[in-house]
């Protein structure tokens, strides 16, 4: 055999994988906006490495949670939106998507909060950054190519690998950084249950199942290509967290140990600093610009898409305005509602993204449960519904994230 | 009508009172060429599992609770069928796309009707105001309902519009949604058309006098002749006295000549004076689609008189909303419309408020030409006149544009008469 033969069938799988990789990678790569930025940030800044043991439990739970919507996607050829109204009902439906219309509502003002925070970094106002910035990000979607924006976009969010090299840099003790990892802890102080439940939402948000089984449906993965799809999503996954890890210790090993807080987003740039010194804001302040201008348009667009799903409404992007007229007029109220709200007089916008994720957390279990009964409809999967310990696991996940939930809201009450 | 949400998680009571369980599903299926499907059982949600009751062991479908006809130890239950629809599980809430794959709305509702003691699938409801009933908020729904809709899709489509392939597609609508028009909710007669298609006129029998009459004007007339070929004659000529007399004589010219005289003798003397009168005229002229039944008032009574004429007379009449003026030798005057004697002061006189130029046809016009007329004027009806201008008739908008519409079409149009 010669060596071009052996070659062949790698060849032949990397063009496939290359083929249907996408909805995994970008959604992940969403996952890192201004919220998660910003979560990941004040958990190193405040905590220390303290947290980092979640962090492979998370990449864990992200990947039960999201190999499940991609399989739901692949085998159905439905969206998660599609599924929940056809097997669950209006009601049911109606109270998910008011739930996650509000959730993704608070996102979307985080987003605009996270243009808002890298543009004062620059001295301009948020009375002039925030407008342009809806008015651009709406101008995009609607009347750009969203293939092509979504492409720039992705290109751009390479700045996160800034936060890779920084924290390389710092060059923090490794040793600590692993003891760390294996030992975990808790505390009941609002604190540090919010941060706990917060660090969870932003990571694992529950627009992404929505978005990521959509983009999959859309896409037209069959389900001979599956074992691709997983790859995409694992890799999406892993480097999410990979990223969310080292902003994290970045932040550890410069905020943290200098003794200082996370007041305003000029105070999180700081872990740029070893990479970037002086620069360390301007690098700062246009990678946040970036995920902050990338979710702003994703996830209006993923609350439109969504709905329509739900009621059966024509949703597509592609499609004119007149044609999908609840559609656009979803995706526009969504931007003018986040944009407008930021321009209230808010006191701290690292307060207004931290609060949108720990939304994200509270509403997580309710789809995730969605999904698992999904999932397990033999009907409706047939042989690719979840084996017993794929089940156990998500189930675990699902029970963890419920009691995470009680406990925010019991101990926030009673403080 | 009855919504499928109004009774699904309904409890389901046997004779005896006892409570089985909850409504879970209807089953359905579908007959060779009856698009409506018909409900053949129930499925009844218990502890431990389900039931299937057979539709013909349930008493009724109402919305407080089911009552089944029987002890539930003396009901031999239905076996599912691989081809049953359940239309909880496979239909309610599935997208509906239209012909070019858009996605146009969900199945938020179901209307079911109820044929003969069977149950069918009528329409499928697709209403915001579906929505909302769904939600349980059945009382807002209804007064949503009283309001006119503002949407330009209509609120319910029929069940023969759709086409279900497979269980796991949307279902696709089988007209553009621009050439959609808004059904009439009962549309009873369409389904008893589709019915006796297949079971033939061993359904008719069943029917009285003027259920049959009304069915027969809504088939075609061949169909018409093959439906009473075996129905005895005296049957025949009393349906032929119900049925509006341009109707009988489409009818009665379809059928052999010795039929037909036998049948005009049957007739009671005044309808079938009329109805002869119009087998005079060829079939696709003005004479020949002309409807005898109108209102007709003198030039010189009141608008109060004419409100007392209609109210003893009208009931005859096959549309009142344009009240014809003419003098004793019936020679056309003018014409009012229902709203015009409405918004006149009682005390007015007809010759005042009248419209004196009235579009009209002649007896030999061709129903196109007729059509044109219809439509250009917008006009819901037009008298037909002799040379003399002598009124004979009027042949109504849906008469006239038959040939033009199909008929399918031409039910869905909005009723201004009856």
């Amino acid at each position: 055999m010669s060596m071009w033969q052996r070659i062949k069938p790698f060849r032949i799988r990397l063009a496939l994988l290359l083929a249907v990789i996408g909805p995994g990678i970008i959604t992940a790569n969403v996952d890192n906006d201004a919220g998660g930025i910003t979560t990941y940030s004040v958990s190193g800044a405040h905590y220390g490495y303290a947290l980092l043991w979640m962090m492979p439990l998370v990449a864990v739970a992200l990947i039960i949670v999201q190999e499940m919507s991609a399989r739901l996607g692949v085998v159905t050829g439905k969206g998660l939106a599609d599924l929940i109204r056809e097997r669950m009902g209006v009601r049911v439906t109606t109270v998910i998507l008011a739930l996650l219309v509000f959730v993704n509502l608070a996102n979307t003002v985080s987003e605009f909060a996270g243009v808002a925070a890298s543009m004062e970094i620059f001295g301009v106002s948020k009375y002039i950054s925030v407008p342009l910035a809806a008015v651009g990000v709406w101008f995009l979607i609607v009347k750009g190519s969203y293939k092509i924006v979504e492409r720039v976009f992705l290109v751009a969010s390479a700045i996160y690998l800034s936060y890779v090299a920084s924290g390389l840099i710092a060059a923090p003790d490794w040793s600590e950084v692993g003891r760390a990892l294996a030992t975990p802890s808790f505390h009941l102080d609002v604190g540090y249950v919010t941060i706990f439940v917060t660090i969870i939402g932003t990571t694992i948000a529950p627009w992404m199942q929505f978005y990521q089984q959509s983009s999959i449906v859309d896409k037209g993965i069959q389900i001979k290509d599956y074992a691709y799809e997983r790859v995409d999503v694992v890799i999406g996954s892993l480097f999410a967290v990979f990223v969310a890890s080292f902003i994290t210790i970045a932040c550890a090993d410069t905020i943290f140990k200098s003794g200082l807080n996370i007041e305003t987003a000029k105070d999180a740039a700081l872990a740029l600093g070893p990479l970037a010194g002086k620069y360390a804001s301007i690098l700062f302040a246009l990678g946040l610009l970036n995920a902050s201008l990338f979710s702003a348009a994703i996830l209006p667009l993923s609350t439109a898409y969504t709905v329509c799903e739900a009621f059966g409404w024509e949703n597509s992007v592609s499609r004119e305005l007149k044609d999908a007229p609840i559609f656009f007029g979803i995706y526009t109220a969504m931007i003018i509602l986040g944009a407008a709200i930021i321009l209230l007089p808010i006191q701290s916008l690292i307060q207004a993204m931290l609060i949108s994720q720990t939304f994200n957390g509270v509403l997580l279990p309710v789809i995730l449960i969605a999904m698992l009964v999904l999932i397990n409809d033999k009907r409706l999967m047939g042989k690719f519904s979840n084996g017993r310990i794929f089940n156990i696991l998500a189930w675990a996940t699902a029970v963890v994230l419920i009691l995470l939930a009680t406990i925010l809201i019991v101990v926030t009450f009673i403080a | 009508m009855l919504y499928a949400s109004e009774f699904i998680g309904r409890p389901v009571v046997d004779a005896d009172g006892a409570r089985l369980g909850k409504l879970r599903d209807l089953l359905a299926i579908r007959h060779g060429e009856v698009p409506h499907p018909q409900l053949v059982a129930i499925e009844v949600k218990q502890h431990s599992g389900s039931v299937f009751i057979p539709m013909h062991e349930v008493a009724a479908l109402i919305s407080l609770a089911i009552p089944l006809k029987k002890k539930f130890s003396e009901i031999t239950q239905y076996h599912p069928q691989p081809e049953d629809l359940h239309l909880v599980r496979d239909v309610l809430d599935k997208q509906i796309i239209d012909t070019d794959g858009m996605r146009v709305v969900r199945v938020n509702d179901l209307e079911l009707t109820r044929v003969n003691g069977s149950v069918y699938v009528a329409n499928v409801d697709i209403s915001g105001v579906g929505l909302i009933r769904r939600l349980g908020l059945g009382s807002l729904a209804d007064r949503l309902t009283a309001r006119p809709r503002s949407s330009e899709l209509p609120s319910i489509i029929s069940w023969d519009n759709i086409e279900l392939l497979s269980t796991d597609q949307p279902m696709r609508l089988k007209v553009p949604t621009s050439k959609m028009a808004d059904l009439h909710p009962a549309d009873l007669a369409e389904i008893l058309s589709d019915l006796t298609r297949q079971e033939g006129s061993k359904i008719l029998e069943t029917l009285d006098i003027e259920t049959l009459a009304d069915t027969l004007e809504e088939v075609e007339p061949d169909f018409q002749v093959s439906l009473i070929e075996r129905m005895p004659d005296d049957r025949v000529a009393d349906v032929l006295e119900e049925m509006a007399p341009d109707e009988a004589a489409d009818l009665l010219a379809e059928l052999p000549q010795d039929r037909k005289h036998e049948l005009l003798k049957l007739m009671e003397d005044d309808e079938a004076e009329d109805v002869r009168k119009l087998l005079t005229y060829p079939e696709d002229t003005a004479g020949g689609i002309m409807n005898t039944e109108y209102f007709i008032v003198p030039a010189y009574f009141k608008a109060e008189q004419v409100m007392e004429r209609l109210r003893e007379t009208a009931p005859e009449a096959e549309t009142i909303y344009y009240i014809y003026v003419a003098d004793q030798d019936e020679h056309l005057l003018g014409v009012f419309s229902l709203r015009q004697l409405v918004l006149a002061q009682p005390d007015a006189l007809v010759i005042d408020f009248m419209e004196k130029r009235v579009v009209t046809v002649d007896l030999m016009d061709s129903q196109d030409d007729i059509a044109q007329v219809v439509s250009k004027y917008n006009l819901l009806a037009v008298p037909v006149v002799d040379e003399q201008k002598r009124m004979h008739g009027i042949v109504t908008a849906d008469d006239a544009l038959d040939k033009i519409i199909p008929t399918a079409w031409k039910k869905r149009l909005p009723r201004f008469y009856q």
